[in-house]
């Protein structure tokens, strides 16, 4: 185990029923990071980040966040860690500022005013209940209400699909300045190649059930040297889960 | 006083990002936009308008750093050194004639007559210089004649 790691994972296994979905995966995040991680529909992003937030429990394999067990000393993880899930998980009837009413009551760090002006920022009306809310807008009232704790590790679960083209630059922005006020550590599951050579200071590809690429945003290239940057991250994609 | 950059990054070209960042610094101070003295955005701010990680922003100011073209001052922000303009005109001169000479041959590799190549590279540089003679008035009524 690398001690400096924020998160570290070793040969770590799940199974939904017989499949297995995750079955050997090892990496670890160095602190103050964003790590991209790309995989096909189905490849397992979702389980591996509720995996990291302690909600499911691994089939085998060992999980290190902030150098705990996210299972055991969830409560502990929780407090340092947030998740913004690839669907809202919030009640329909909550509103979010009911929403922020509960999470004050679980985290020490809760900042009220933050989250409030994040929801400003990203024009969700904070009387609005998840029920009324579309897709994107809930996608932001989550992003603002787990940045509300000031996480210093953040899971984001494709935050950024089926928002529309200004939505997703209010997301991106918030995403950025997150990062900018103070050292968080980074995981985002998206299938958006833009918003993954903007965000990400490393990739990594998850294949068959495993991490097939680990590699430095920069060291994604294509065959031929003339290609933009999107076109080498999709390249580097496309040799780990299509090879040959 | 604040150099004002325009910082974009763009994913359809091959360069990476921070490198991007560097390459627009090191223009706005080799034209004169960003003077010695002049602070760069901070890293909250440049991350902010380019929509980018701000480590990547910050990897950018390191390599400015390293190549003598800014200084970061403790607490006061990252500033455009007294040799920054000289030592940006040479970096941004030595990149643009190795992208030069490799349009060049890819333009002979395609067929062009050297003649017609030569020709072509005559207007341009006739065609740029006028340019920046109707510019260059509109510049020093800025008060940034610094261009040589």
């Amino acid at each position: 185990m690398n001690p400096t790691a924020t998160v570290e994972v070793e040969r770590l296994a799940y199974a939904w029923g017989r499949r297995r979905v995750l079955d050997g995966v090892t990496f670890s995040l160095a602190p103050g990071t964003t790590t991209v991680l790309l995989g096909e529909n189905g490849a397992g992003k979702t389980t591996l980040l509720r995996l990291l937030a302690g909600l499911l429990r691994p089939a085998g394999g060992t999980v290190r966040v902030l150098g705990l067990d996210p299972v055991h000393a969830r409560d502990r993880v929780n407090q340092r860690l947030g998740l913004v899930p690839d669907a809202p998980d919030a009640w329909g009837w909550m509103r979010p500022r009911d929403l922020h009413r509960f999470l004050a009551a679980h985290h020490p760090r809760w900042d009220d005013a933050r989250a409030e002006a994040l929801l400003a920022r990203l024009r969700v009306p904070s009387d609005r209940s998840f029920r009324q809310m579309s897709r994107g807008e809930a996608t932001k009232a989550m992003l603002a209400a787990t940045l509300g704790h000031d996480p210093e590790v953040l899971l984001l679960d494709e935050p950024f699909g089926g928002l529309d083209p200004l939505a997703h630059d209010d997301v991106l922005g918030a995403v950025v300045d997150a990062l900018a006020t103070a050292p968080r550590t980074v995981l985002v599951a998206t299938h958006d190649l833009d918003v993954a050579t903007r965000l990400g200071d490393r990739v990594l590809v998850l294949a068959d059930g495993r991490v097939l690429r680990d590699l430095a945003m920069d060291e994604a290239s294509s065959p031929g040297s003339a290609g933009s940057r999107r076109e080498a991250l999709r390249s580097t994609f496309a040799a780990a889960v299509r090879p040959g | 006083m604040d150099a004002r950059i325009p910082l974009r990054v763009d994913l359809d070209r091959p360069t990476p990002p921070s490198r991007q960042l560097v390459e627009q610094v090191l223009d706005a101070v080799a034209s004169g936009a960003a003077a010695a003295g002049d602070r760069l955005p901070s890293v909250r701010d440049a991350a902010a308008a380019a929509l980018v990680n701000p480590n990547t922003v910050a990897r950018a100011w390191r390599d400015l750093e390293t190549l003598g073209v800014v200084e970061g001052r403790a607490g006061t922000g990252v500033f455009v050194t007294a040799k920054g303009p000289d030592v940006a005109r040479r970096e941004r001169r030595r990149e643009t004639l190795g992208a030069l000479r490799r349009a060049l041959a890819e333009a002979l590799r395609a067929g062009h007559a050297g003649a017609d190549v030569l020709e072509e590279a005559h207007h341009a540089v006739a065609r740029a210089v006028e340019r920046a003679g109707e510019a260059a008035p509109a510049r020093a009524a800025e008060g940034k004649g610094g261009r040589r």
